[in-house]
């Protein structure tokens, strides 16, 4: 998983069948610079993650990438490579 | 699979039901030169990995998975802690866990 900051959200209109009702949300991941800074910046190459949890814009989050961003759809066949796992109350990087 | 630096801890309580009770630890990928990831990975750790020792760590998602369940969405999971790392040619900067402890707290 990777660290993210959620930018905001989108909507899809067509989208495929198992993307309906579905919540995505932009996120921009955090490198290890700003998340020592703690400036609510990202720095990294922003993505689109399906959304559970309900994250809101500005929320640090952490987002699981490739075939394991499906399993939480399994057995269903879901074309997702992102999937926002949880949402972070607290990250302890002190030096 | 790749050698990582523990820098932190995650404290997250909304999160996938499958990923409750877990730890999760703030983990930096090193290179062959030692040199760290620019962005931070979120890892699962069942091992105890403290901040500053150097772990293993497998983007396979098959342990989370035997774990946490066939709808767990984690996959990077510690699944050793590094006693040395034996480089011929290399300095003595191997990512032992004292070396990079060490080298941390002077960044």
């Amino acid at each position: 998983m990777r660290l993210g900051i959620v930018r905001g959200h989108l909507t899809l209109t067509p989208a495929v069948e198992s993307f309906q009702s579905r919540t995505l949300a932009i996120l921009e991941p955090v490198t290890m610079e700003n998340l020592h800074a703690g400036n609510g910046q990202g720095g990294g190459k922003a993505l689109v993650a399906i959304d559970e949890l309900g994250a809101a814009t500005g929320q640090m989050v952490a987002f699981t990438e490739g075939r394991e961003a499906s399993n939480p759809f399994y057995p269903a066949p879901v074309p997702v490579d992102a999937y926002l796992a949880m949402i972070v109350d607290l990250v302890d990087v002190a030096t | 699979m790749f050698l990582a630096r523990i820098e932190g801890t995650i404290v997250a309580t909304a999160k996938h039901p499958s990923l409750e009770g877990c730890r999760f630890l703030v983990a930096r990928r090193l290179e062959a030169d030692g040199s760290a990831a620019a962005e931070p990975n979120v890892v699962v750790d069942w091992m105890g990995a403290a901040r500053g020792s150097t772990v293993l760590v497998s983007t396979d998602g098959d342990i989370a998975r035997e774990r946490l369940g066939n709808n767990t969405p984690a996959r990077m999971v510690v699944v050793g802690m590094v006693d040395a790392v034996q480089r011929p040619g290399a300095s003595d900067e191997a990512p032992s866990p004292e070396a990079s402890g060490a080298k941390r707290s002077v960044a």
